[in-house]
């Protein structure tokens, strides 16, 4: 019971949060100079549209009327947020801006989920490596490569993985998250052109995250080697294994904690990544419709991401709280 | 044994030396402390005196695209045969600039706010928490795209400003949770015993003691700052104002197509690997200020 209590304090904590963001970017765009939304009535009136077209055109837009009073629209545009109607874009002209971030969000979450998960596992080996036998040269040289990694901002990384992996030596494809000469569909072609450019990226997200869970798990491990459990199971002649297991499960925990860090770094991380390699998510969303000055666009994409995170955020939490159940009877 | 004046003086004198003659001693100490050292004031000579060693604007030079290295060209050519060297030290000012303001603004935000929730507790605890709590989990870099559109920071100041304003919860959080464990100790309790006010409590005590720990951060936060900045310039959200090391990998990445000739190596990899030194130089030197500063491994 106290579980579900947990759970539902935690949603509603979330879905706070995500109306914070959606009226921080309401705001926000009333707040620009130039207000997007009277520039473009201007200039749907310059091209000669009748007024009320113009009006209808704009309100359908931005899912508000311009001409009223600013409380008004925010109410509307709050009523709109619940029916996820977030307008139309205005670089695809006449598709729904939901209709384009859904379509872009699969592309992200798929490939931050695989990024976290890869370098979840790697770090936390490698972690454990480190703290284990942290007096020889191996556990040594996997704390260095830790560290030099953990330092190493995502830009650089997937430029770098771009630069020698596609310009150098050329075996992967460069940009765009398919052949665009294979017909999509679950053919074996189409999902090996998938998984092939798919690589890259993949590697951006493992290697830029990998430093982080191994630094995490190394100081882990090293504390709970030190615990007087782990001495009182060596005292009693538990096998090496069964030590592992001890120490494994109890090192365990504090990851949770830089899982939710991790996961805003990732989802972060795509507006880079997905540049860099072309990938239609997104983070390349977000980019792109600030250069076409797509506002709509803009405040669904970053609503999305916002979203994204907290709801990932919100599983950790839960899975945090199934594992522990020191947390489940607080 | 009689203690005389002059021998009081001498104790003093050996207890006390002079703060520079302490630091030097502490960085000599490791060679690797001296390089991180070294290469701070490389760069920071850069920021200082590069833009005036070159014009204002960069001779191009048709002739010589994507030169090799040579003796006039240390780093080779760019797309439109500008010096690489030339555009790597004129461009440090912006980024080491832009990142001093960040850093200096996350700390500040970071501290009032991380001292005040630990300090007063109960609402204002858990209203500073709400706040700081939004920034941790809203992915920043995202955050700051959208406040790029609003904001057309142009300046290193503003620029940093809005750096702090997104990087700050980090610290917040854990200046906070040392306030908490200061708060209980004997010497704040005796504090408030004899009615000191809340305001000298938490700046004349409590702050020093937390100190050495935002020092740190100050110089850590540099780093951080140094990455998102060229970020911005590198996704070219942020208006070129000025040439820098972000615009550099900008141009090299869409632009000049120095991204798939093997040509354009040197063009795309300097700034990356200036990024790398002044991040190497502070993460160096850190550890030469976390022993002047930590008192649990001072006389060690």
């Amino acid at each position: 019971m106290a579980f579900l209590k947990v759970f539902v304090r935690k949603a509603i904590g979330g879905l706070v949060m995500i109306f914070v963001v959606a009226s921080f970017t309401f705001f926000l765009i009333r707040l620009m100079p130039g207000n997007p939304v009277t520039t473009k009535l201007n200039a749907l009136l310059a091209t000669g549209t009748p007024y009320p077209i113009a009006l209808s055109k704009v309100s359908v837009m931005y899912g508000f009327v311009p001409n009223q009073p600013v409380w008004q629209q925010y109410l509307t545009y709050l009523g709109e947020l619940a029916h996820f109607n977030l307008g139309e874009s205005i670089s695809y002209t006449g598709v729904s801006v939901t209709h384009i971030i859904l379509s872009a969000a699969p592309w992200t979450i798929i490939m931050v989920l695989t990024g976290v998960i890869v370098s979840f596992v790697l770090g936390v080996l490698a972690g454990v490596i480190a703290a284990v036998w942290r007096n020889s040269w191996i556990g040594q040289s996997s704390t260095f490569l830790a560290t030099f990694l953990h330092g190493i901002p995502q830009f650089m990384l997937a430029l770098v993985l771009a630069y020698v992996f596609t310009t150098v030596w050329r075996v992967f494809p460069f940009g765009a998250p398919y052949n665009a000469a294979i017909q999509p569909g679950w053919t074996p072609a189409f999902i090996g052109s998938l998984a092939k450019h798919a690589v890259l990226p993949v590697a951006a997200y493992a290697i830029s995250g990998y430093g982080g869970w191994a630094l995490t798990m190394r100081s882990s491990v090293t504390s709970v080697l030190g615990d007087e459990f782990i001495l009182a199971a060596e005292l009693r002649g538990l096998t090496r294994g069964m030590r592992l297991r001890y120490i494994a499960r109890n090192a365990f925990l504090p990851l949770f904690t830089t899982l939710t860090l991790s996961l805003g770094f990732m989802f972060g991380g795509s507006v880079f990544i997905e540049s860099i390699f072309d990938y239609p998510g997104l983070g390349n969303l977000l980019t792109t419709s600030i250069g076409a000055e797509d506002y709509p666009l803009m405040q669904g994409a970053f609503l999305l991401i916002t979203t994204a995170v907290i709801v990932a955020n919100l599983l950790a939490d839960l899975l945090y709280t199934a594992i522990d159940p020191r947390i489940r009877r607080a | 044994m009689a203690t005389s004046p002059a021998n009081v003086q001498s104790f003093y004198m050996v207890k006390r030396p002079n703060a520079l003659a302490v630091a030097w001693k502490v960085i000599v100490k490791k060679p690797s402390r001296v390089i991180g050292l070294i290469l701070i004031a490389i760069f920071v000579l850069m920021a200082a005196i590069g833009p005036m060693l070159y014009p204002p604007v960069l001779p191009i030079n048709p002739l010589a695209i994507y030169a090799a290295p040579s003796f006039a060209h240390p780093l080779g050519t760019d797309f439109q045969g500008t010096d690489v060297l030339a555009e790597i030290i004129t461009g440090a000012r912006f980024v080491l600039l832009g990142a001093f303001f960040a850093a200096l603004f996350t700390v500040l935000i970071g501290t009032s706010v991380g001292l005040a929730a630990g300090y007063f507790r109960k609402w204002r605890d858990s209203v500073l928490m709400r706040i700081t709590d939004l920034f941790l989990t809203v992915p920043s870099f995202p955050l700051l795209i959208v406040l790029s559109t609003i904001w057309r920071f142009t300046s290193p100041l503003a620029l940093g400003l809005v750096l702090g304003i997104t990087g700050w919860a980090g610290l917040a959080r854990a200046v906070r949770s040392q306030t908490f464990s200061l708060r209980e100790r004997g010497f704040i309790e005796a504090a408030r015993g004899i009615g000191l006010s809340d305001w000298h409590i938490l700046t004349r005590e409590i702050f020093p003691n937390i100190a050495p720990y935002i020092v740190m951060n100050l110089l850590i936060a540099t780093t951080g700052a140094i990455y998102s900045e060229i970020g911005l310039f590198f996704l070219g959200i942020v208006p070129f104002s000025t040439n820098n090391w972000g615009v550099m990998l900008n141009m090299a990445f869409t632009q000049s197509g120095a991204m798939y000739t093997k040509s354009g190596l040197l063009y795309l990899l300097s700034p990356l690997a200036c990024i790398m030194l002044v991040t190497f130089g502070v993460v160096l030197f850190l550890d030469a200020v976390d022993e002047l500063l930590n008192p649990r491994l001072k006389g060690v």
